[in-house]
């Protein structure tokens, strides 16, 4: 398939390139106008007057500006990084395992990040979004670490499969310790209870201000990944015939991963079919030159993510379903359909 | 207590079905004695009779707090959850009684057969038609309890106090002291005075009794909530809020962004999950918006609980100097 790109005339692939181009500049457009409506919309109703007054009137005060300021702000930023993060995270991991279903849940950062959480809860007692994340962080990073550990040892280093199933090792046993302690400790229960879905809401700018310089360091240093996994994707021997040298791009690529990954479960909770679907959807806008699929992820992450968080605030006011529960919901669907078009799942 | 908890709502939906009617409690109060050396007219109606006074009780663990503040102890009790954490069973003697469940649903059957109880004591829930402990949903062991002896206790209703008076009602039928009773009838009377005193003081004074979690501004109904309907009788005008959510009408839920949709003169916090639930709204910046919250304006109510003359008389004289302190003007 990466031949096929390579073999085009030389007028199709510029006339391609311009396309995909534009589609990028649509999608950082949907990326804005969804952020815009994300700071407009929500279980509360907010005229449009008010809106522009939280941003060019900094002196007045009121709650609806304190929801705006305070709460719908933090949780939109929040969405732009956490949802660039797993589009991008999601892509280096499908890439670097090459494995179509590679995403956080699968490689064992989720349950890392879980069992830190309610680690942290049972031993120091912290009870705040902005006290577990760097548990969660410090969790997740473990988990990665671990895995990729687990699969570089033997002759083979980590290949595809040994990566798959050290993650499941990793994910089962993590998960056991995680519930054991849920069970016994009521505090960790309700904290996980809430943190397990993965949300937007109740997370405020510290935890931004804490998650966002590693957020926006490693996607930008992510964006720049295209070339080493497109070799990857030829298969290690190809690879390591041109040149690559393999061991040690996927090191460097799982470390941004664990990154990645890490602090967008830490800031949001372990979202679901996010970083699964996104690279799978600029897949199908671009083929499979991962120079493309990587800007395209870093912006179609954020798009979903914002539309979910919006369509969650929306369709139970004066209530709210937390965005991990509508990302699955509208997730699933989406991913069957996507995977019916069996060429896309390839890689 | 399971019932009346929010957190647990998801799970009991079908058990909540059936809850949408209302609570008025209908047991007859008939005591008619039935030739038996005992007898007890409970809240499902029925009049339970003995050749002797039954010595060997299982209790639900709050039904057990309010026989033993009338001086009979149960052989064995269940609860709801841990014992040591339920804020509902603080300072209760438990030694030599034996711990047969401490998680709803679960009744150890085979250790209770052991007991050889002869009298099985819960709360009645009128609407749901049903002892605590027996509910849809618990465990098959936890029914096996009420085939070991017959079930009986008062029924839930629209007042603590018509609870405590039918606990009063059995403990005497199963041997307990009238002076007791009635000295801490007379107590909780005087403090229910003292209440209505500091109420009337501050006819204006609003109420709002919530129960924050996650991402959820929970607002308890005082319609299913016996101890808020006695404090509203008595002059303290907690707010009834209006959309009830349709299929767990004990609360309305509200996202945090419509967290100040109420502005009452003072918060009470569910105490089950207090001080939790009150740092959960800390950290809200809408907090600020709510009147009371900036004013400092807050306490807990006893929430979905109390059983004992003691317990409530402890919280009325905390609530009345509570009142006896709050400003009446704070909210709208």
């Amino acid at each position: 398939m990466v031949a096929t790109a390579e073999k085009a005339p030389p007028g199709t692939t510029a006339v391609k390139r311009i396309g995909l181009g534009g589609g990028l500049l649509i999608a950082l457009g949907a990326v804005a106008v969804l952020a815009f409506l994300s700071i407009a919309l929500g279980s509360r109703s907010v005229t449009l007057q008010t809106v522009l007054d939280a941003f060019f009137d900094p002196t007045a005060t009121s709650p609806d500006l304190t929801v705006i300021r305070d709460m719908r702000v933090p949780r939109t930023l929040l969405a732009i990084v956490v949802g660039t993060a797993l589009g991008l995270g999601g892509t280096l991991l499908q890439g670097v395992a090459r494995n179509p279903l590679a995403d956080p849940g699968i490689m064992g950062i989720n349950s890392g990040a879980a069992l830190a959480i309610v680690g942290g809860i049972m031993l120091i007692g912290v009870q705040s979004a902005a006290g577990y994340v760097w548990f969660a962080f410090a969790g997740a990073g473990i988990a990665t670490v671990l895995v990729y550990g687990l699969a570089a040892t033997g002759r083979d280093g980590a290949t595809p499969v040994k990566l798959a199933l050290a993650g499941a090792a990793v994910t089962a046993v993590f998960g056991s310790v995680t519930s054991a302690i849920v069970l016994s400790n009521v505090d960790a229960l309700n904290e996980m209870r809430f943190w397990q879905v993965g949300a937007l809401s109740g997370r405020f700018m510290p935890v931004f201000w804490q998650l966002a310089p590693f957020l926006v360091i490693a996607s930008l240093i992510a964006l720049f990944a295209g070339r080493p996994l497109n070799t990857l994707a030829l298969g290690d021997d190809v690879a390591r015939a041109l040149g690559q040298p393999v061991a040690l791009t996927r090191t460097v690529l799982f470390a941004l991963i664990a990154v990645l990954c890490g602090a967008a479960t830490a800031a949001a909770g372990p979202i679901a079919f996010l970083g699964l679907m996104v690279p799978h959807l600029a897949r199908f806008i671009c083929g499979p030159d991962y120079r493309w699929i990587l800007p395209y992820s870093a912006l179609l992450g954020p798009v979903l993510l914002l539309a979910c968080d919006i369509a969650g605030r929306v369709v139970v006011a004066p209530g709210e379903l937390q965005v991990g529960v509508v990302i699955g919901v509208v997730g699933a669907p989406v991913f069957i359909a996507l995977a019916r078009f069996r060429r896309l799942v390839q890689l | 207590m399971r019932r009346r908890t929010l957190l647990s709502s998801l799970t009991a939906l079908t058990a909540a079905a059936l809850v949408l009617t209302g609570c008025g409690a209908k047991a007859k109060d008939d005591p008619s004695p039935a030739g038996g050396a005992w007898s007890y007219t409970a809240g499902d109606g029925k009049t339970y009779t003995a050749d002797k006074t039954p010595k060997r009780i299982i209790a639900h663990a709050y039904a057990a707090k309010a026989l033993m503040e009338f001086g009979i102890k149960p052989v064995g009790i269940y609860a709801d959850g841990k014992v040591g954490a339920d804020v509902g069973l603080k300072g209760v003697d438990f030694t030599g009684v034996t711990i047969l469940g401490e998680e709803w649903g679960k009744i150890d059957a085979e250790k209770a057969v052991t007991l050889a109880p002869d009298l099985i004591v819960a709360d009645w829930w009128p609407v749901e038609k049903v002892y605590s402990g027996q509910e849809e949903g618990v465990e098959d062991s936890a029914k096996k309890l009420a085939e070991l002896a017959d079930v009986v206790g008062p029924a839930q209703g629209d007042s603590i106090v018509g609870v405590i008076e039918g606990y009063a009602k059995l403990a005497e039928s199963l041997g307990a002291d009238p002076s007791v009773i009635a000295a801490a009838r007379g107590k909780f009377e005087e403090a229910k005075t003292r209440f209505q005193a500091a109420t009337a003081a501050k006819p204006n004074l609003t109420a709002l009794a919530i129960g924050p979690y996650d991402n959820t501004y929970a607002i308890a109904v005082p319609k299913y909530a016996p101890e808020l309907l006695d404090f509203q009788k008595w002059g303290l005008k907690v707010i009834d809020p209006q959309k009830p959510d349709p299929e767990f009408p004990y609360w309305e839920s509200l996202s945090f962004e419509n967290a100040d949709k109420y502005q009452p003169d003072v918060l009470l916090f569910d105490d089950r999950n207090h001080p939790g639930n009150q740092e959960k709204l800390a950290a809200q910046p809408i907090a600020k918006s709510i009147k009371a919250y900036a004013a400092g304006a807050m306490t807990t109510w006893p929430a979905y609980w109390l059983h004992t003359y003691s317990d409530y008389t402890a919280q009325l004289d905390r609530l009345t100097a509570f009142i006896q302190g709050a400003d009446e003007n704070i909210g709208d």
